[in-house]
């Protein structure tokens, strides 16, 4: 703890950690003191000097270095000729800050006065009115009126794209560089930067697309006018008709906390429709931040035209047909179910399958998970709190492009001390903040891992370590490869002394999965089927939130091959289209759940807007299809089964909705009182959520009892470390994830559509390239496991030459790492 | 490419300064110094070198009024306007300027000779008017100066352009 300091502000004491700046010890106390430039989240750097007060301190004398006192024995105090900027000026002893007397006050409003003389003043056609520093200040603080010439005022380009994602209005900028420097000192890509000066001074992006980075959403929210706008939301709605509904983010394992905002349109018939998505506090999951990724494709696939419904006759219908087909199936029926679903779905499939005697399976590449509920984060656990004398290894995973909160969260450990260890076959983003940087070739993955501790100064770091973090993810890796190296991952904390394996916070295995709820599955043993096409013969499949016959050709032929497949899900996906039978899901924007994110964090999401006609729930609609099969389950609401849940699981005891509902303070202070303060994101009213906890002591197979009976995991069978090798003239392909896929919940969202695209090829150096004569963007032909597709090449120089990586979801569905051919297309072939 | 055509210039100025990024001033420098202003491959050419962000050079080449993203004439005529010259007549002085090229502020007289620009304080206004005439890396001050005294100068300007073998810049 650092010491604390003694000041009073406008009268009042208050006691703060040495280093506090004066505007944030104001904050603490409910002292609002105007700022523009400084956010609580960054470095001030005193740009806009609104936050001019009056600082006294006491006169120390030189001779006994004690205060000199008044004659009353008050300590003297020696004020300052000039108003101070609070927001750079740290707080000491004996210090009295004055914020609203008139010099202080004439301060602040003549700053104003100055920002407004240029800016434009377009309020009324502005996104940000309403919610707008600019606005807001200028009510409590600013002139009434301005002794500037209007007609003098600054103009200057509007409607600017600075990508396609965000739109800049130069003459509302007020150069404040909160958006500069959240990009360069919190994304770590500093795309945007000042050009020209003075009242020229201009907000300006070189990168090449425009605002290249995959955060630049959060500078719409902390910018404090409406100079930065996003495209699906400029024009949109005024945001005081909007109302705010808590959720989670449903685009990765990190469950940042969102909000939707709502509010009904004569568009959709009166209907409530999400406007836009913003950041929810949540300091210890996403602090006040998203990706774009979330913002933009967050919500979107949940209103496609693709949505599945029946209405309410048909819906009758399908359900008894499917009733009957897995009545009769019994112990010949496999379900088969994707992480898109809630805690209280699986929970409820799980039963069912129990009930029935079916074979339940978790329907992913990822695997290994086993490992991370028996290694994972313990309850307390919070990646904020990494720092000096911690260590965190990362492997096999690009987190910038599969889960950039958590990259975002890691760099911030780096610079708080932390050691960074970034173990990859290729360069990632965040190797720039690591501490060491590991390359192996792919196939390597265990060996690597396993030779950690060995190494001098990597093995230091995880030996000496107070706590160790690992994260591990599927780049260049399919189920055989992930789960072996879990394995190894598990293993070396088994082999630390023994204080860093007890369970204890921030301490544990992570997996950085496709989905926003895989932990969920795994904490009550779902699992991952080893040879799933062989599995799904002459069964009654049933399957949930997935789609194997678009991921992959020999899916959709082993689901040809089955008895009868019923699909559940809420879009239309090829799965749903050779189904026999189909059941419409309500999304998860349309009702109540829980997701367990990858730090097992189980969090709320509520419902933003009405189930769409002719859809339910997924665990209503497994409870229905349960009840036509003569078993009883809780399906009436997501709250009856979370009780059954904590009761029946484990993991779960001790957790319940009120519990998740629960929140405690948090620093910065943001909301809508405090939107010149901490921005447009929202303050988290409805629940920080609940880390699992784990049960130490309990062994493996203590474990491994409770999942036996959903399916036995593909890690009891002997794995090889070591993938395939790739010899002189031959190529290894490997399947790798970027941000932006094609997938089921992202392809929908047409504002990234151009980023999506950047994706759609094939990776390859530009040696390898220029050896099978393509280039960047040409044409080829793949041969892989039998089949030719053809593809885009892109290039990549930090890949080695052997390799062809093939991002996931594509339509180059490559299920483990695999030889492959490759060819150039002719011209005239393509035509 | 600047590396390809000043190796060794590159090496000397990255030999003056530990932290790499510091040297992104001269190597703007080197940049601008043929063709007068700075191309956005060579601002991402310098950004490669220093580890920077190609939007950081950028920022630091509009920042600075020396450097220029923007071809112009050979010279670039930057005559002060600011509060003490326009005192000792600037304005005017720029004016009947503007009147003897034939050409605007901001403009390039037909022959690609001169830019004539307007600029704040020089440091010179005490001999006011006056103007610096800039080429590539080098900087020269023109004070106390008339419109007839400018356009012998530019008469130099224009005949040494045109007997100089390297002339072919207009
Ligand atoms: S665009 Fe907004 S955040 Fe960026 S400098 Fe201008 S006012 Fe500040
Ligand atoms: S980091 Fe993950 S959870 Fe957070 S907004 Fe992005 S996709 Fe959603
Ligand atoms: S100078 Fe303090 S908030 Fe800008
Ligand atoms: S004002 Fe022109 S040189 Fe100073």
């Amino acid at each position: 703890m650092a010491k604390l300091i003694n000041l009073k502000i406008n009268g009042k004491p208050v006691s703060v950690p040495e280093g506090t700046m004066v505007v944030d010890a104001a904050k603490k106390a409910g002292i609002d003191i105007p700022v523009f430039c400084y956010h609580p989240k960054m470095e001030p750097v005193a740009m806009c000097r609104q936050c001019l007060v009056e600082i006294g301190r006491p006169v120390i004398d030189r001779a006994t270095g004690q205060p000199v006192l008044e004659e009353n024995g008050q300590p003297k105090l020696q004020f300052g000729p000039k108003l101070e900027t609070s927001c750079s000026t740290p707080v000491s002893e004996g210090m009295v800050v004055i914020t609203d007397s008139e010099k202080a006050r004439a301060g602040q409003r003549e700053i104003l006065e100055l920002l407004l003389t240029s800016h434009p003043l377009d309020c009324p056609v502005c996104d940000k009115g309403g919610e707008c520093p600019l606005q807001n200040l200028t009510m409590k603080f600013g002139p009434k009126e301005s002794r500037f010439l209007y007609d003098e005022k600054h103009h200057a380009e509007k409607h600017f794209p600075l990508g396609d994602l965000i739109f800049l209005d130069r003459e509302r900028c007020i150069q404040c560089a909160r958006c500069v420097r959240f990009q360069s000192d919190i994304a770590g890509e500093p795309v945007l930067g000042f050009s020209q000066r003075g009242r020229h001074t201009e907000i300006v992006t070189y990168s090449d697309p425009g605002f290249d980075s995959v955060f630049s959403g959060n500078t719409t929210d902390i910018c404090p006018v409406g100079a930065l706008t996003t495209a699906d939301f400029r024009f949109g709605a005024r945001p005081w008709e909007l109302k705010s509904s808590a959720s989670i983010c449903s685009q990765c394992p990190v469950g940042c906390n969102v909000t939707f905002n709502v509010r009904r349109e004569v568009k959709a018939g009166g209907g409530y429709v999400i406007k836009r998505a913003m950041p929810r506090q949540n300091e210890q999951v996403n602090e006040i931040w998203m990706c774009d990724k979330g913002r933009f494709a967050g919500y979107q696939y949940t209103e496609a035209d693709s949505r599945l419904k029946l209405d309410s006759p048909e819906l009758d219908q399908a359900l008894s047909q499917a009733a009957v087909k897995l009545a009769e199936s019994a112990s010949q029926a496999v379900f088969l179910a994707g992480g898109r679903l809630s805690n209280e779905d699986f929970y409820t499939l799980k039963q069912f399958a129990t009930r029935l005697g079916a074979k339940a399976y978790l329907y992913t590449r990822h695997g290994g998970g086993e490992y991370t509920t028996r290694y994972g984060l313990a309850p307390g656990s919070n990646l904020g709190n990494l720092g000096k004398g911690d260590t965190v290894l990362v492997v096999a995973s690009d987190l910038y492009h599969e889960a950039p909160l958590w990259y975002l969260r890691l760099k911030a450990a780096a610079k708080r001390g932390a050691t960074l260890i970034v173990a990859n076959a290729r360069a990632t983003k965040l190797d720039e903040f690591a501490t060491f940087v590991i390359r192996y070739s792919y196939g390597d993955e265990v060996e690597t891992v396993k030779s950690l501790s060995s190494k001098e100064k990597v093995g230091e770091a995880i030996k000496n370590t107070h706590h160790l973090v690992i994260f591990y993810g599927a780049d260049g890796l399919g189920l055989t490869g992930t789960t072996a190296l879990a394995q190894a991952c598990a293993d070396l904390f088994t082999s630390l002394p023994v204080s860093q394996t007890a369970p204890k916070a921030n301490n544990g295995l992570i997996g950085v999965w496709s989905t926003p709820n895989q932990q969920g599955a795994l904490e009550m043993g779902f699992a991952p089927c080893a040879d799933l096409a062989a599995e799904l013969k002459d069964k009654t499949v049933y399957i949930l939130a997935a789609d194997p016959a678009g991921d992959d050709p020999t899916l959709a032929e082993a689901l040809k091959g089955a008895k009868a497949v019923i699909a559940q899900d809420i879009l239309e996906t090829e799965t749903t289209r050779l189904a026999n039978i189909v059941l419409p899901a309500a999304a998860y924007t349309e009702r109540e759940g829980t997701f367990t994110s990858g730090e097992r964090r189980v969090q709320r999401f509520y419902p933003a807007v009405p189930a769409r006609p002719g859809t339910k729930a997924d665990f209503a609609l497994i409870a229905e299809l349960a009840k036509r099969c003569g078993i009883d389950l809780e399906g009436r609401s997501a709250l009856l089964v979370m009780n059954q849940i904590v009761a029946n699981e484990p993991a779960f005891s001790g957790i319940t909705y009120a519990k998740l509902a629960e929140v405690t303070e948090q620093w910065p202070i943001i909301g809508r009182s405090d939107l010149f303060y901490g921005g447009t994101g929202y303050e988290n009213k409805q629940g920080l959520g609940v880390t699992l906890s784990l049960t130490p002591g309990v062994s493996p197979q203590g474990r491994d009892k409770q999942a036996t009976l959903l399916s036995p995991s593909p890690a009891a069978k002997e794995m090889r470390g070591e993938g395939l090798r790739p010899k002189e003239d031959e190529l290894l392909a490997v399947p790798i994830t970027k941000l932006y896929d094609n997938g089921t919940t992202v392809a929908p969202a047409k504002l990234l559509a151009a980023h999506i695209a950047r994706f759609d090829g094939v990776f390859v150096n530009p040696a390898t390239a220029k050896k099978y004569g393509l280039e960047n963007g040409s044409q080829a032909r793949v041969s892989l496991n039998g089949v030719t597709y053809s593809a885009s090449v892109l290039l990549d120089e930090s890949i080695s030459t052997g390799v062809v990586l093939i991002p996931r979801s594509f339509g180059i569905p490559l299920a483990e790492p695999a030889f492959v051919l490759l060819t150039a297309l002719e011209p005239a072939q393509e035509a | 490419m600047l590396t390809e055509k000043y190796p060794s210039e590159i090496q000397a100025i990255f030999a003056k300064y530990p932290v790499k990024r510091s040297a992104v001033m001269p190597l703007l420098y080197l940049a601008q110094r043929e063709e007068g202003y700075i191309t956005k491959e060579n601002m991402q050419e310098i950004a490669n070198l220093l580890d920077l962000d190609v939007t950081e050079v950028a920022g630091i080449v509009g920042f600075y009024t020396m450097f220029h993203d923007e071809k112009a004439g050979k010279y670039r005529m930057q005559v002060c306007t600011d509060l003490p010259c326009a005192l000792r007549g600037a304005d005017a002085f720029l004016e009947a300027l503007c009147d003897n090229l034939g050409i605007r502020v901001g403009e390039t007289t037909p022959d690609g000779l001169i830019t004539l620009e307007e600029v704040k304080c020089l440091g010179g206004c005490h001999r006011a008017p006056l103007f610096q005439i800039q080429e590539g890396d080098m900087v020269a001050f023109h004070e106390n100066m008339t419109v007839e005294k400018t356009m012998e100068l530019v008469e130099a300007l224009r005949k040494s352009v045109n007997s100089s073998p390297r002339a072919a810049t207009a």
